[in-house]
């Protein structure tokens, strides 16, 4: 039988696997990807959750973060198309205007 | 060795692989699309878990829509006549070290905690159960959810916009 | 406290009231001339009490507790007056007087203010030198031993912005400073076997205490120092560069004495370590010869009669080690006086003249007939002449010496006596007699310099005969051939002197060729001082190089190390402000396993 946990540690490994992407990608759309992965297995979490416990709650949460993330993508990959007219690259290593 | 534990298995495999494909491949194109598989993957994890109408939103939303505007972003931000879209990334130990260092924290908490033994499979019908629950505790949560939809589709039209 | 120790008291507490009242009332100091009548009305008054003490024949030992402690105390001061320390009383007060008389006169020339100070240190130096000879212990004599050296450094150095003085009394502190050590070492020694430091509680209890000869020859190195004997004589010579009745006073009567005071002082203590007291005799004597030769090659005035009082402080000691302690303190008294006589004379010759170098005097005695005969008396006192009260205190030290069966020192002694009467006369006849190579016009000294000098040259007859009528108190066994040989060395002295330096029958150019290699060494200090300056130089520099490389590579180097531990800390610490979004991720995800650590440790 699958338990709960097998669910668990497989969107635990899918978040480590996302977080390792954000950290090392160079391009800002292959942030934007690893991020993706976070979601998605805090979404599997979620669902994992409500199914072994009958609460639909989680049911619905997981549907709030799936349209958040798409509304998320959308503007972020916008904010990326601006960023690459102005300065003609979206390199993360290159966007450091934050630089204090 | 039931059926949805061979199931299982193959989604988890299949899930796990096409993640590292995402973060490790140096194609941004390759990776979208590894990308579009480990959504996919996810969607049949929702339908080992008994929940076909996620299943059905996640493939249209994430691995359709999602997917698609990536695509886009990438074909607009990138000079795809005559170059590869080459990729390298940096400090892969240092973030290897620290992704698995999370994970083994959250493993940690997990074998810990007493986590409950498994409904027994019911066969209500869930998507009812979530529509009920959309439009009632959850309305008010429902309809902010719209004005977020709005405000992201006038953001993304503005950053967006091009410059006159 | 009887009402017999009001007398010494007041001979110790008159200069002490002067020298704080010019210390203190700064317009009185600076009148300059009304200050010196201070001193010198104070010193007066000492000096009846003295004499007051002295005829009375009183005997007072009194001492006041001033580290109490459970067990006795640890520590006092008083006044222990005994005919010993009531010699010394009368002999520090009248020379002490009849300098500060003189030197109204002698420092005519000076700014008011530095005279006043220079009395002001004169009265400081009458009260040590007093405290040091009534002192009762051994605590106190050093206090005051240490102040009489302070005040030496003071005088000496009373020309201040002459570079020579001021090198000159810094070595003459240092000098005896380093005898000074081995005192203070030996004090606490003592002190820490018996207990006490009065002395005449030490006499008793120093029979038990083991290793007393290391002691006591710690003890008597602080002699060495402040009675120049070799190798630390070399001070006194330098020290003439203070005016000269500061070098009558100090260097010739008083001070330098205190070492040979303070070995007949204690006496008793010496007397049970007799290799320490051998000791002592040889060294006196080897001082005594090598400062003589030393003082025949020399054309400063002032300087021939500096290695005169090392050489007669090297009888003294020579006295007292051979256990005729008593000949050696008669021989300091008679000493103080034709000595200190001998320093003003030289003084008026040299206020006249305007030079120390008898090469470039002459014929003075024509124009300075009465400085000439009081010179000339106190010559024939130093070289014991009888009746002056020089051959007697001196045949008394000989006779000592002889008695103790200490060949090696009697030969060393002798020969000295031989040698001091050549250089003296050889000074008297360069100087007086001959022809006249003085520029300008020499002339008498003033009267304030000139009584002085008579009342010291009387005295030293005076003295001479009441010795040679009343007899000398020492070794009654003298033998007979003893003052006939005594004498005739002088004798011998004064016809080489006459026959070298007056007649010019052998030339005295011929005499140094024929004993070249000791008029080499003589002329060159035997290469005390060179040897002394280089180990100073060296000691100081090697040392302060040492300090100087600590402060920079320790102390700066500490220091710099921690300032560029930050400045590199800080440049590392400075990349976590890359700007760059991905980063700061980085620092998100430490925090969540922070997180975790603290959530697992809440379980």
């Amino acid at each position: 039988m699958i338990g709960l946990s097998a669910y668990l540690t497989l969107a635990a490994l899918v978040f480590s696997i996302g977080l390792f992407g954000v950290l090392t990608r160079r391009n800002a759309i292959g942030i934007l990807l690893g991020i993706e992965l976070m979601l998605n297995a805090v979404n599997i979490n979620l669902v994992a959750f409500a199914r072994f416990s009958g609460n639909v709650t989680g049911l619905v949460f997981t549907l709030f973060t799936i349209s958040i993330t798409v509304a998320e993508v959308a503007v972020g990959l916008a904010i990326v198309i601006a960023i690459f007219r102005v300065r003609r690259t979206v390199e993360a290593d290159r966007l450091d205007l934050l630089r204090g | 060795m039931t059926l949805e534990t061979v199931g299982f298995w193959v989604v988890a495999v299949v899930l796990l692989a096409s993640s590292l494909a995402v973060v490790l491949t140096p194609n941004l194109f390759h990776a979208v699309l590894y990308l579009a598989a480990a959504l996919v993957a996810t969607g049949v994890v929702f339908l080992l878990l008994d929940q076909p109408f996620l299943f059905a939103v996640q493939l249209l939303l994430y691995a359709g829509g999602v997917v698609t505007i990536v695509v886009f972003a990438i074909m607009l931000t990138e000079r795809l006549v005559g170059e590869r879209l080459v990729q390298t990334s940096r400090h892969l130990v240092n973030g290897a070290i620290v992704a698995a260092a999370v994970f083994v924290g959250v493993a940690g908490f997990l074998i810990r905690a007493p986590l409950e033994a498994p409904h027994p499979f019911q066969s209500m019908d869930t998507t009812a159960a979530i529509g009920r629950a959309l439009f009632g505790p959850f309305a008010i949560t429902l309809e902010l959810l719209g004005v977020l939809l709005v405000v992201a589709l006038l953001g993304a039209l503005y950053f967006a916009r091009s410059e006159e | 406290m009887g009402a017999s120790v009001w007398l010494p008291l007041s001979v110790l507490a008159l200069p002490f009231v002067a020298f704080v009242l010019l210390a203190v009332v700064a317009p009185l100091r600076r009148a300059g001339r009304p200050a010196g009548l201070v001193s010198i009305v104070a010193m007066a008054l000492a000096f009846a009490a003295a004499v007051t003490v002295w005829t009375r024949g009183l005997v007072v030992e009194a001492t006041w507790t001033w580290l109490p402690a459970d067990g006795g105390p640890i520590a006092s001061v008083g006044l222990l007056v005994d005919s010993l320390s009531t010699a010394m009383l009368v002999l520090v007060t009248l020379v002490s007087l009849l300098v500060q008389v003189y030197s109204l006169a002698y420092l005519h020339d000076e700014p008011p203010a530095s005279l006043g100070r220079y009395y002001t240190y004169q009265s400081l130096f009458a009260f040590s030198m007093l405290g040091l000879v009534l002192a009762p212990g051994f605590l106190q004599m050093f206090m005051f031993w240490e102040l009489v050296g302070l005040c030496s450094y003071l005088l000496i150095g009373y020309w201040y912005d002459r570079p020579a003085a001021a090198r000159a009394a810094v070595k003459a502190f240092w000098i005896t400073k380093l005898g000074d050590v081995g005192f203070i070492v030996g004090i606490v020694l003592l002190w820490a076997a018996t207990g006490t430091f009065e002395f005449t509680e030490l006499f008793e209890k120093a029979q038990a205490v083991s290793g007393l000869p290391l002691i006591m020859f710690l003890i008597y190195l602080g002699a060495v120092g402040k009675s120049a004997q070799f190798p630390l004589h070399v001070w006194l010579p330098d020290a003439m560069e203070g005016p000269t009745p500061v070098s009558a006073l100090i260097h010739a009567a008083t001070m330098v004495t205190a070492g040979v005071f303070m070995v007949t002082r204690a006496e008793p203590l010496f007397a049970l370590v007799p290799e320490v007291l051998t000791l002592i005799a040889w060294v006196g004597a080897f001082t005594a010869l090598l400062a003589a030769t030393m003082a025949c090659v020399e054309g400063d005035i002032k300087r021939v009669l500096a290695y005169s009082t090392v050489s007669q402080l090297g009888y003294m000691m020579a006295a007292a080690g051979a256990g005729a302690a008593q000949a050696g303190f008669l021989h300091l008294l008679t000493h103080g006086l034709f000595k200190a006589l001998l320093f003003l004379a030289a003084g008026a010759v040299i206020h006249a003249v305007g030079t120390n170098d008898v090469f470039r005097m002459g014929g003075l005695f024509r124009a300075m007939p009465q400085t000439g005969i009081v010179f000339i008396v106190g010559t024939l006192a130093l070289a014991g002449v009888p009746p002056l009260a020089g051959f007697f205190s001196k045949e008394a030290v000989l006779g000592g010496v002889w008695e103790a069966h200490l060949t090696g020192p009697f030969l060393m002694l002798a020969l000295t006596a031989l040698l001091t009467a050549f250089y003296m006369f050889r000074v008297v006849f360069i100087a007086f007699f001959g022809r006249a190579h003085a520029a300008g016009h020499p002339h008498e000294a003033p009267w304030l310099m000139r009584g002085p000098l008579w009342i010291l040259a009387l005295l030293t007859v005076l003295v001479g005969i009441s010795l040679a009528l009343g007899g000398v108190e020492g070794p009654e066994e003298s033998p007979g051939w003893l003052a006939p040989l005594s004498v005739g060395l002088a004798l011998v002295g004064f016809l080489l002197a006459w026959a070298m330096y007056q007649r010019g029958a052998i030339a005295p150019a011929r005499v140094a060729a024929a004993l070249a290699p000791l008029d080499y060494m003589a002329r060159r200090r035997y290469g005390l001082d060179a040897l002394y300056g280089g180990l100073y130089r060296g000691l100081m520099l090697g040392f302060s190089r040492l300090v100087g490389w600590v402060d920079r590579y320790l102390v700066d180097g500490l220091l710099n190390v921690l300032s560029a531990l930050t400045l590199r800390g800080g440049h590392r610490l400075r990349a976590i402000q890359s700007g760059r979004a991905q980063d700061y991720v980085y620092g998100v995800a430490f925090g969540v396993l922070l997180l975790f650590v603290w959530a697992q440790l809440w379980r």
